[in-house]
């Protein structure tokens, strides 16, 4: 039921039809121009679309645009504040722990979509450019999953920015200056070896950079976590954000 | 069992408190209204009991039971303003609202009905008027209909007309078993549809109980000495009877005085004859809840 009303506040709003088109195309402009850069007076053309390498050039570049699925999240939860539609639910009969249910399935909506936007993209650019390598289109799936899990952490930490801030514009700068400002000041201020485990930093590891070996090879292996080493954490900081959402919720009048 | 019991209930905000100690009971079947000036703690009282608002101190019950998701389910409530999604319609407004309260989602055609908006269901919520606005609100109310409803100023921003309607949707309901609460400033309103009544002032109980007895300790009986007898004399004959109180000249040469609850006008007549005083005139003044409000809150 709850989901279901979920789906009724975001399904006819125009506002998250607009960000989630901006996301996807976006997303495949970038993509298709991918194909033209030049590198060392070479243009990448076609082996940009190689299979199964795609996938994680794709899940890198996606994550640049996982802000925008931020923004939305952001939006759609300082909304119930300034509608007060959160405390009309409660006063309806539903518990905070159910509006928060509402708003994390809604995360995994949206994660599901910008998941299935990637398979999208890179089938359609992998099977029309280099559809020599079609054989191994499904190997590197795996990334795109690891995607998902990167874009429900983000909104995981947007959801406790939104919870904590409730104006959508003073949420999205603090939720942007975080990630793009505070996060990566901290990290110069602390030792790598901790400066690894801060959330943007594990959920970033999620998607490497691709052709991060030969960088390592260059310039000293990095510090960073490998995916799968990243995966646990990434899913304790969702859960641990949630939590602290519900608990502000809790704790806080309507 | 009562439908609603707040005990000792209070809430602080920084360094203003809003209500002190509050302790009241909703019996089931009443109209129960809560009165108070604004400011008074009449929506904090409201927003505490139906958990958006946390208590600094006391407890809440309803149906006799801890306060719970699944019991507010069987409330239908209206707290301070119509909060509905903008730019959602009406009818889509309210199927979201079903959903939440688990009701029946064909409750919504009969909801918009009853509230005259079956019409205008298809517009969007921000395009309303503040009138129906409000009315929208009143039919999130009815959805699965509910055992109680409460109704914090619910004839906000209506006009005469939709005044009239509520009043008279309260006491249909009223009429059908429902226990309603009904926060108001409008003591017209209050009187007129309520069985109870509780009167709050900066967060203090002032007064609680039948709108009768609120009302039956406001009468004053007003005395006509025979034209031979000194108002002087009457007024120190009143002055010795233990259960006559505030003794007050009126215009004329009429008196007033209060009566205790236990005693009534033909006491106060039988207590002066004996002592030989015979009255021109003798009648009970009913004071109006609102000069009864006012002498609560003075």
């Amino acid at each position: 039921m709850l989901f279901r009303a979920e789906l009724r506040k975001i399904l006819p709003y125009r506002t998250v039809w607009i960000i989630l088109l901006a996301y996807a195309v976006l997303l495949l402009l970038f993509v298709s121009a991918g194909g033209s850069l030049t590198v060392n007076g070479q243009k990448l053309g076609e082996s940009l679309y190689v299979f199964p390498a795609l996938w994680s050039k794709l899940a890198y570049v996606a994550s640049y645009f996982t802000m925008l699925l931020g923004v939305l999240f952001i939006i759609l939860i300082t909304d119930e504040f300034q509608f007060r539609t959160f405390r009309q639910q409660v006063i309806d009969g539903a518990s905070v722990g159910e509006l928060v249910q509402g708003k994390l399935a809604v995360s995994g909506l949206l994660a599901g979509f910008a998941a299935l936007v990637v398979v999208g993209i890179g089938f359609y650019f992998g099977l029309t450019r280099a559809a020599g390598t079609a054989d191994q289109a499904a190997a590197g799936l795996p990334t795109v999953l690891l995607y998902g899990v990167q874009v429900l952490g983000l909104l995981s930490l947007a959801a406790l920015v939104a919870v904590l801030v409730r104006r959508s514009g003073a949420a999205i700068l603090v939720f942007l200056l975080y990630l793009w400002v505070a996060e990566p000041l901290l990290r110069l201020s602390l030792p790598d070896e901790l400066d690894r485990y801060l959330p943007a930093k594990i959920f970033n590891s999620l998607t490497p950079m691709p052709g991060q070996e030969l960088m390592d090879t260059v310039a000293g292996p990095s510090l960073a976590l490998l995916p799968t080493q990243a995966l646990p954490l990434a899913l304790a900081y969702t859960a641990l954000f949630w939590g602290l959402s519900y608990l502000v919720l809790r704790s806080r009048d309507l | 069992m009562p439908i609603l019991e707040l005990e000792n209930l209070s809430k602080t905000y920084g360094g203003t408190t809003a209500l002190k100690g509050l302790t009241l009971q909703v019996e089931p079947g009443s109209v129960y209204g809560l009165l108070g000036p604004n400011g008074s703690g009449k929506t904090t009282t409201l927003g505490i009991a139906l958990g958006v608002l946390r208590a600094s101190s006391g407890t809440v019950r309803w149906f006799g039971q801890e306060p719970t998701a699944a019991n507010r389910r069987r409330i239908g409530a209206l707290l301070e303003t119509p909060n509905f999604f903008p730019y959602l319609s009406a009818r889509q407004n309210l199927l979201l609202a079903a959903d939440v309260k688990q009701a029946d989602t064909r409750s919504v055609d009969q909801a918009l009905d009853a509230v005259g908006l079956g019409t205008r269901q298809h517009d969007a919520f921000r395009g309303f008027s503040l009138g129906m606005k409000q009315r929208l609100a009143l039919a999130s109310t009815l959805l699965g209909s509910p055992e109680v409803l409460v109704l914090d100023e619910p004839t906000n921003g209506l006009d005469p007309q939709g005044i009239a309607e509520v009043r008279s949707l309260v006491q249909r309901l009223a009429a059908e078993g429902k226990t309603i609460i009904l926060a108001s400033h409008l003591l017209d309103e209050i009187e007129k549809v309520c069985t109870h009544v509780a009167v709050l002032q900066r967060g203090e109980l002032r007064a609680a109980g039948p709108v009768s007895n609120i009302l039956a300790t406001a009468d004053r009986v007003l005395l006509r000495p025979a034209p031979d007898t000194p108002a002087a004399l009457v007024q120190q004959a009143l002055a010795a009877l233990p259960w006559v109180s505030d003794v007050r000249p009126e215009t004329g040469g009429i008196l007033s005085a209060a009566v205790a609850a236990s005693h009534g006008p033909a006491d106060v007549n039988r207590a002066l004859f004996e002592q030989g005083i015979v009255l021109a005139g003798l009648e009970i003044r009913h004071r109006s809840l609102e000069a009864q409000f006012l002498e609560l809150t003075r």
